[in-house]
């Protein structure tokens, strides 16, 4: 592990262990790459890698290195390694001035996202090392502070990795001294311009990068990319800008606001975030597939009976339903976190792992869909309950929604993928609030074993025992595949056991926020998790019609006390698939 | 149930009760009696005896039922109690009651002095298993805990005399079952002129472990499994068994056999067959045998070139001295016997041509282990293949069943390591018995007695499998015999020797248990 520990940002390398024995958990690496000192701009997707020295000429091609490379005499500054696109991208600058600088503006550093995740994240990217050598990260939000107000703010939500408390005070004091606010209105192009000078003076003449990640309300987006790109771009770097979900609220609206975004920004400078694909476990179910030989061939109409894709909070909008109730559940949770599982989970093997690869056979699923019926969803909204002596607000008791909302807290789904790989297997989608627990899971159920033998000898239906395959994407995250095997003894009973990978267990390592992940990528230029223009609109086609239909008829949702498992519907459309959700079964 | 014609008039509960009524009747009037032959023996003293308690302190034997030990040595009744009762123990988990039982168990535990060859003495043992008998309907069973060479006397004198005359007779044989096809055929054909295969049940009791147990289950009983069991996705597979001891001063039976026919041609053979045979009919013992008779007789003999075989020599380690083999007393100094081998194997039939089936078993090294090594192929275009300098196809889908000790399955899978950058990381999806079922495994011994007392002869070894086994073996043994091939040397408790490597090199495989890490 240790040789791994200062390098961990963006190698690639390989290890290889076994925990069963307990004890004996030896690690080796193939890689060689781990063993160079590439902080941050280490490109993954590097057929071919490139050292660009000082000079800005492409020197040599990187052979594999056996042994540790002296960290002095590369100075890792001047050491980058970059895919030819990525080469592209910089060839404008002038060689001379080889040192860059990234320029982090959080426009709308006031709020809640902002101060619980976005300066978290960015935090922990410094202390691991994960950041440029010269970056500034710049507040912006229309109430006056300065920047020890901000800095006083942002230090009471930072915290350092359990397993990493040392230096963690200097640390924070290092990275607070980096953050800055400007405080201006969101549709001022002048007070951009402000900011601007701001950054360059910060910039110091080098080549400038700059990065906006917006955490304010919808209707103000396109005003202040207006007013970003017009007023603060970068001069002779890149210019990027995270946007947050709601990417609006049906198929129109978010053509719309794709629209007004492509007026002052190109594809490539939009980064939309959908936190859930940083999620660790998302991440893996990628590799899972692909760098396994046993699972692909599974991973088809032939051996699976059906996949669950499930989120639930044991909470409800707790005060703060405004927003929420504009919005519902399935805008809220469905049409883009589940669907976005869905579409990795489904999709076919891309041709690389370059996003463009990867969101081409995204999008190539979402196509293959059958757009959602009204017959195919159950919504639910959660109602008061009391339990121990607490009573439980419903929906509507929340003062900032209204009291006749019909707006769906929970929601269930059976969607189809109608492609030669998928026709006829059930994806079920199931995602709500105030519920009996907090968890997000995807759960691959498998047919049952044609002409089992152990079926004669039982009373029971072992069709029904069926292997399943569930990846734990919160809280502990955990991979298991439910087996049947013998109980052991001297009779014959069979039983189901799982075979798995507790992380908690395996990996001491506390597991990276969504956000560090996503906020790295978007340094680094890398749009595998984020999602494209076309990606978005299929989704919202999938979604429109019925979010329309339920709206129109003024569809009720089904009751469900908080803190239950959720309305009993989802069971009858479960049922009329032949599925039976796994997350509620007795022995889970 | 209407139209069933044993229904009428009954209805579905009555008739249960009905046939639990004849059972328990059944049992009431008959008895069971086991004789041990060669009680005094060291395989009876720890292991049948206590298998056979355990059975009864399970509540698994019949109502009425004796335990007879039978040998040359003069002893009482209550001698050979006295014996007993040293090995028996209670399972960790059910302690209660433990005296109690034992010596009721003891109580029903008797003693027959007699030669072997003597049908007279097996007269005797008869009249008095008749007189505990009492009239009901007797069913014998007996276990041969005894040489080879004097297999054949028995099994004629028990079955001229003391066979039972109104309920079955049935004889456990041990190994070893010959030591080569022409002396296994013709110990079969003696043995046939005085039972029938029907009641001659070859005992191999690594059968009877509960992970070979749990192979057929998990093959059959997971859909996930058997997509994959075929040269399409895996690419070799190893049996492993090693003992961390030699021959300690006990090397006169072995010194005769040689470790290829004292594990491999028997258990681990026994272990590939039912690892590779198709699906059968149903799970009924004659299906069952029948798909791995069919696995047998689809194997190439092997050949002298596909084996590896090994001697231990003497080692020093932290101030002592491991004696080699052929320090053994017991042992002939000039000895070439191998203590250690390896072969591969072959199957040609549609599922497994050009899969490597590799054996390797040893005394002397450095661990006790046995299991079964399922190794994937390598993952078809793999698309991280790109962006790692190593080479991923080698870091392969295993799937491991450890047979002992500490029963385990575990598959090993790639996973992303969890972190910021794309590290890739072999973990295991396991299933480790002992944290999931905090009770005691029975012992082989026990099922395979229970088995034997049922008439299920799943799990025993019928003659014509036991003749494809040793067709599979014979040419090579008295090749390697013929031409005196030394084995090589390893140092006790080494790894063993290093030839096993270069035989796994030539079929493209490395062995999964002997790998930089530790499996």
């Amino acid at each position: 592990m240790a040789a791994f520990s200062a390098t961990h940002c963006r190698s690639y390398s390989y290890s290889h262990s076994s925990s069963i024995n307990g004890g004996q958990n030896q690690r080796f690496s193939f890689s060689s790459f781990s063993r160079l000192s590439v902080p941050a701009k280490a490109i993954r997707n590097s057929h071919q890698t490139v050292v660009l020295m000082q000079d800005g000429v492409v020197a040599t091609k990187v052979t594999p290195v056996e042994k540790e490379t002296p960290k002095e005499k590369l100075k890792d500054e001047l050491l980058s390694v970059t895919s030819t696109k990525e080469w592209d991208e910089k060839a404008g600058f002038d060689s001379n001035e080889n040192e860059s600088t990234v320029s982090i503006t959080v426009v709308g550093a006031s709020g809640d996202l902002a101060k619980k995740k976005i300066f978290p994240a960015l935090f922990a990217l410094y202390y691991e090392d994960c950041l440029p050598k010269h970056f500034t990260i710049y507040g912006y939000a229309r109430s006056k502070m300065t920047d020890a107000e901000l800095r006083n703010m942002v230090s009471k939500t930072l915290t350092c990795r359990i397993d990493k408390r040392e230096n963690c005070s200097e640390k924070m004091d290092q990275f607070l001294k980096r953050c800055f606010y400007h405080s201006g209105q969101y549709d001022s192009e002048e007070n951009f311009a402000q900011l601007d000078k701001k950054l360059k003076r910060h910039e110091g003449g080098r080549v400038s990068n700059r990065l906006f990640y917006l955490s304010i309300p919808p209707n103000i987006f396109v005003e202040a990319v207006k007013c970003a790109s017009s007023s603060a771009s970068s001069g002779n770097g890149w210019t990027r800008v995270i946007v947050e979900k709601p990417f609006g609220r049906d198929s129109e609206s978010s053509a719309v606001l794709t629209k007004s975004l492509k007026q002052y920004l190109t594809e490539d400078q939009i980064f939309r975030i959908d936190h859930y694909l940083g999620k660790e476990l998302v991440e893996n179910l990628s590799v899972l597939r692909f760098a396994n030989l046993i699972f692909e061939p599974l991973w088809t109409r032939q051996y699976i009976r059906n996949v669950q894709i499930i989120f639930s909070e044991d909470f409800g909008t707790e005060g703060r339903g405004g927003y929420f109730d504009n919005y519902g559940i399935i805008r809220d949770i469905m049409q883009n976190h589940l669907l976005q599982i869905l579409a990795l989970f489904a999709m076919e093997t891309p041709v690389s792992l370059d996003a463009e690869d990867i969101r081409n056979e995204k999008v190539k699923v979402l196509r293959s869909m059958r757009p959602l019926r009204l017959e195919d969803v159950v919504i639910g909204q959660y109602k008061s309950h009391s339990k121990g002596g607490v009573t439980y607000p419903s929906y509507t008791d929340d003062k900032t929604v209204p009291k006749d909302s019909l707006t769906p807290t929970f929601a269930a789904a059976a969607l189809f993928i109608d492609n030669a790989r998928w026709d006829g297997v059930p994806f079920l989608m199931k995602a709500g609030k105030a519920l009996h627990n907090k968890g997000a899971e995807i759960r691959v159920q498998f047919r049952h074993v044609p002409g089992n033998l152990y079926n004669r000898n039982f009373g029971t239906d072992l069709d029904r025992a069926t292997n399943e395959l569930v990846i734990r994407v919160q809280p502990d995250e955990a991979i298991f595949l439910k087996i049947n095997n013998k109980v052991p003894g001297l009779g014959m009973r069979l039983d189901r056991s799982n075979l798995n990978l507790h992380y908690a267990a395996r990996y001491s390592k506390e597991i990276p926020d969504a956000y560090e992940r996503l906020l790295l990528d978007a340094i680094e230029g890398e749009r595998r998790l984020f999602i494209r223009s076309d990606e978005l609109d299929a989704a919202w086609a999938l979604f429109t019609p019925v979010l329309k239909e339920l709206e129109e008829k003024k569809i009720i949702p089904e009751s469900y006390p908080y803190g239950s498992r959720g309305p009993v519907g989802a069971h009858y459309l479960a049922a009329r698939y032949n599925v039976r959700w796994g997350d509620l079964d007795i022995e889970q | 149930m209407d139209g069933s014609p044993l229904a009428k008039g009954i209805n579905p509960e009555e008739q249960e009760e009905f046939f639990i009524d004849i059972l328990d009747k059944e049992e009431a009037l008959s008895t069971l009696s086991i004789t041990v032959v060669g009680a005094s023996g060291d395989l009876a003293k720890k292991k049948i005896f206590p298998a056979l308690f355990a059975l009864y302190y399970e509540d698994c034997l019949p109502k009425n039922f004796i335990v007879f030990g039978y040998a040359r040595t003069k002893l009482t009744d209550e001698e050979l109690r006295n014996i007993i009762s040293t090995t028996l123990t209670c399972r960790i988990d059910k302690r209660e009651n433990c005296k109690d039982k034992m010596e009721q168990f003891l109580k029903r535990c008797f003693y027959h002095s007699g030669e072997y060859n003597s049908e007279e003495n097996f007269a005797e043992l008869d009249s008095k298993l008749k007189k505990k008998e009492a009239g009901k309907l007797s069913n014998r069973l007996f276990y041969l805990s005894i040489p080879p060479n004097i297999f054949v006397d028995v099994v004629r004198c028990a079955s001229m005399m003391a066979s039972s005359a109104n309920g079955w007779t049935r004889v456990i044989v041990e190994k070893p079952f010959g030591r080569d096809s022409e002396s296994s055929a013709e110990l079969t054909r003696c043995l046939k002129k005085y039972l029938t295969e029907d009641q001659i049940f070859r005992i191999d009791h690594y059968l009877g472990k509960e992970l070979v147990e749990n192979l057929s289950v998990l093959r059959f009983s997971n859909l996930i499994f058997e997509p994959l069991w075929s040269r399409n996705y895996i690419r070799n597979v190893q049996f492993i068994f090693s003992e961390d001891f030699g021959t300690e001063g006990r090397g006169g039976y072995f010194d005769n056999y040689g470790i290829i026919r004292d594990i491999m041609q028997n258990h681990l053979l026994q272990i590939l067959a039912l690892f590779a045979m198709e699906t059968p009919v149903s799970l009924d013992a004659e299906d069952i045998r029948n798909e791995k008779v069919k696995v047998l007789r689809s194997m190439k003999p092997l050949e002298l070139e596909d084996v590896i075989i090994g001697q231990y020599k003497g080692h020093n380690k932290g101030g002592r001295a491991y004696p080699g083999y052929t320090d053994d007393s017991t042992v002939p100094k000039n000895s070439i016997t191998p203590t250690f081998a390896a072969a591969a194997l072959f199957i040609n039939n549609a599922r497994w041509d050009g899969v490597p089936f590799l054996m390797k078993a040893g005394k002397a090294l450095h661990r006790k282990r046995a299991e079964i090594r399922v190794q994937f192929r390598h993952v078809p275009g793999n698309l991280y293949k790109r962006n790692f300098g190593t080479d991923l196809d080698k870091a392969t889908n295993e799937l491991v069943l450890r047979v002992q000790p500490d029963e385990a399955i575990y598959l090993k899978i790639n996973n992303k390591v969890p972190g910021l950058g794309m590290r890739l990381d072999r973990s295991d999806l396991n299933l480790l018995y002992r944290a999931r079922y905090p009770t005691e495994i029975p012992d082989a011994y026990e099922r395979l007695l229970l088995d034997a007392i049922a008439g299920e002869r799943r799990l025993f070894i019928r003659s014509d499998e036991l003749d494809a086994a040793w067709s599979l073996f014979t040419p090579l043994l008295k090749e390697l015999e013929a031409k005196k091939i030394s084995p090589e040397l390893y140092p006790y408790g080494s790894r063993g020797p290093v030839g096993a490597h270069y035989l796994a090199a030539k079929y493209n495989v490395r062995w999964g248990d002997v790998g930089g890490e530790d499996d």
